[in-house]
């Protein structure tokens, strides 16, 4: 069943799956951002070959925000991976607007899990730093105005001399956006951005992330691993559900046609809101409630 | 105001991680005292053969007179020390030179670890003595011997220490660079560098320490002018322990010192996440 979902549901995927890898061609138009083609993933373990993800195959749109969601251990951070090109594929092939990855580049933003920033450089360092790694072609007055622009835009400007141990984890999660946004990247990868943040500032970071993306009139495409499913409703226009690994599939996909810009208060009154996140907490949750556990 | 730089230096040396309270200068009082009893009742009990704490100041402030006294026949204390700390300094700053490159290459590749390690491994546990003859071997030079000694022995924890280092860096310090694209330089300078620094700083602080107790065995057998020889000749075969004790002290208290130095960088450049 899950293999069926799988192309069932990926829209502008042409590809047969049996086709061999060689032949596979991008099928790039100006609207497709990235194509995660067929795609397994194995690691060799003390213990043997471990499969993470299985024969993944997904399309995504330019600006469009989409989410991975599933249990731990489920492998969408690993799927994220192969796009960033943090992991190369054992299978097949992933394309950024048409082009092979094969490497990291400044064409993919990437915020890490735990923020990574590099302790001993200050919070503009941080940025300048990637800024000048990434972008080869403009002076270094042009970077450093890069960099105070994106400051400036998460509202850090004032912090900018400080350490990231100085900082708390909303504002260190900002300057790690700030940094993927400096690069202007055309793809922007969020490796569960706002895990380690409580609800308050995460519900404001939501908020924060959408603005920034407006101000860049929706033309980054945002791919995100989480497993909040209210966060994963509120930001995206479709969100991914993993099977468990190991092996890990695409369970289903689920559009999330609601209309931007969209109100954190008023959405969850929505009908449709309501329809999509039990549709969610369905296909990912097995027990609701005490009589549930049978055993 | 007197009192204040007082603790203040007391606070850098030997309490550096709290601030000095009253308490805690207490605590140094209490056992500085129970030092000081410890040592009376042993000289007490070998019928001052042991010379007692009043004793040995009174040979102290004698030693201590024109430190800097540089005759031909005789030196002052000043001049033994600068010259020990000088012939540390330069062993130790040769095994510098050589020990974290070594360690940054060992640590940053599993075959030059592979390749390095056991050469370490064998070599360091050989005891700081036994250098010293292949020393004089080579340089037919006595000084330079006991230099050899502690550039020999003052090598395998930077070393070890930076190779340790290296070989720890965080995935996630990596994945920036990876993820930005940063050149090997930056890598090196702006990743690997700043996350070893601590590490080799515990490295030096570690070897600092090692060559400071090797000088006294390696000045012992070279002779010449230095705290080690002043211990064997003005002491031993001048026949007055206090003399021994006062030297104890002034080793004791530089080698604090130098802990200390190395301590205060390693703080320094350490960082939270």
């Amino acid at each position: 069943m899950s293999t069926a979902t799988n192309f069932a549901t990926a829209p502008v995927n042409e590809i047969v799956m049996n086709e061999s890898a060689a032949v596979v061609k991008p099928i790039y138009n100006a609207t497709t951002s990235i194509e995660v083609n067929n795609v397994t993933v194995s690691f060799k373990t003390p213990a043997g070959k471990y499969t993470a993800v299985k024969n993944i195959s997904l399309n995504i749109k330019k600006g469009e925000i989409v989410s991975l969601i599933g249990h731990s251990g489920c492998g969408k951070s690993t799927l994220m991976n192969t796009i960033s090109g943090m992991v190369k594929p054992t299978e097949g092939k992933v394309f950024s607007s048409g082009v092979l990855v094969t490497k990291p580049g400044p064409d993919r933003g990437i915020v890490f899990q735990n923020y990574s920033l590099l302790p001993w450089l200050s919070v503009y360092r941080n940025i300048y730093e990637a800024v000048d790694s990434a972008i080869k072609d403009k002076s270094a007055s042009e970077k450093k105005k890069l960099v105070e622009k994106n400051l400036k835009m998460v509202k850090l400007w004032d912090h900018k001399d400080k350490l990231p141990g100085q900082l708390s984890g909303g504002m260190k999660q900002r300057v790690a956006i700030a940094r993927a946004f400096a690069i202007n990247p055309s793809i922007l990868l969020l490796d569960e951005p706002f895990g380690a943040l409580d609800a308050l500032t995460k519900s404001s970071m939501h908020i924060e992330l959408l603005k920034l993306w407006n101000l860049d009139n929706r033309e980054k495409t945002i791919v995100m691993v989480t497993h909040d499913i209210e966060e994963a409703i509120f930001l995206s226009d479709r969100v991914v559900v993993m099977n468990n690994g190991p092996a890990a599939t695409i369970k289903e996909i689920v559009d999330v046609p609601l209309e931007r810009p969209r109100n954190k208060k008023e959405i969850v009154h929505d009908p449709e809101y309501r329809t999509i996140h039990d549709k969610l907490l369905n296909l990912l949750i097995e027990k609701f409630s005490i009589e549930d556990i049978t055993d | 105001m007197k009192k204040e730089t007082m603790k203040t230096i007391i606070n850098k040396l030997f309490v550096s991680k709290f601030k000095v309270t009253s308490l805690s200068l207490l605590y140094f009082i209490i056992g500085m005292a129970l030092m000081g009893g410890i040592w009376e009742l042993i000289s007490y009990y070998t019928k001052y053969e042991i010379p007692s704490p009043k004793m040995t100041w009174v040979v102290f402030k004698e030693v201590m007179q024109n430190p800097m006294q540089n005759d031909p026949d005789y030196k002052g204390i000043g001049i033994k020390l600068i010259s020990s700390l000088t012939r540390v300094g330069i062993g130790f700053g040769l095994g510098t030179l050589i020990s974290i490159p070594i360690g940054l290459l060992m640590g940053s590749n599993k075959i030059t670890m592979n390749i390095i390690n056991p050469m370490v491994q064998i070599l360091r546990p050989v005891s700081p003595l036994a250098w010293f003859p292949l020393g004089l071997a080579i340089f037919q030079n006595s000084p330079k011997a006991s230099i050899f000694m502690i550039f020999i022995c003052s090598l395998w924890p930077t070393l070890i220490n930076t190779a340790f280092g290296v070989s720890h860096i965080p995935q996630d310090h990596k994945n920036v660079g990876r993820a930005f694209g940063f050149s090997r330089w930056k890598y090196i300078s702006k990743i690997m560098l700043p996350y070893t620094l601590p590490h080799i700083l515990t490295g030096l602080r570690l070897s600092v320490g090692v060559a400071w107790m090797v000088i006294v065995a390696g000045e012992m057998l070279s002779g010449g002018i230095g705290l080690g020889y002043f211990v064997w000749e003005e002491g031993f075969n001048g026949g007055s322990v206090a003399k021994i004790l006062v030297a104890i002290i002034i080793i004791g208290i530089v080698g604090l010192m130098l802990d200390r130095i190395f301590m205060a960088l390693q703080k320094r450049f350490s960082y939270a996440v």
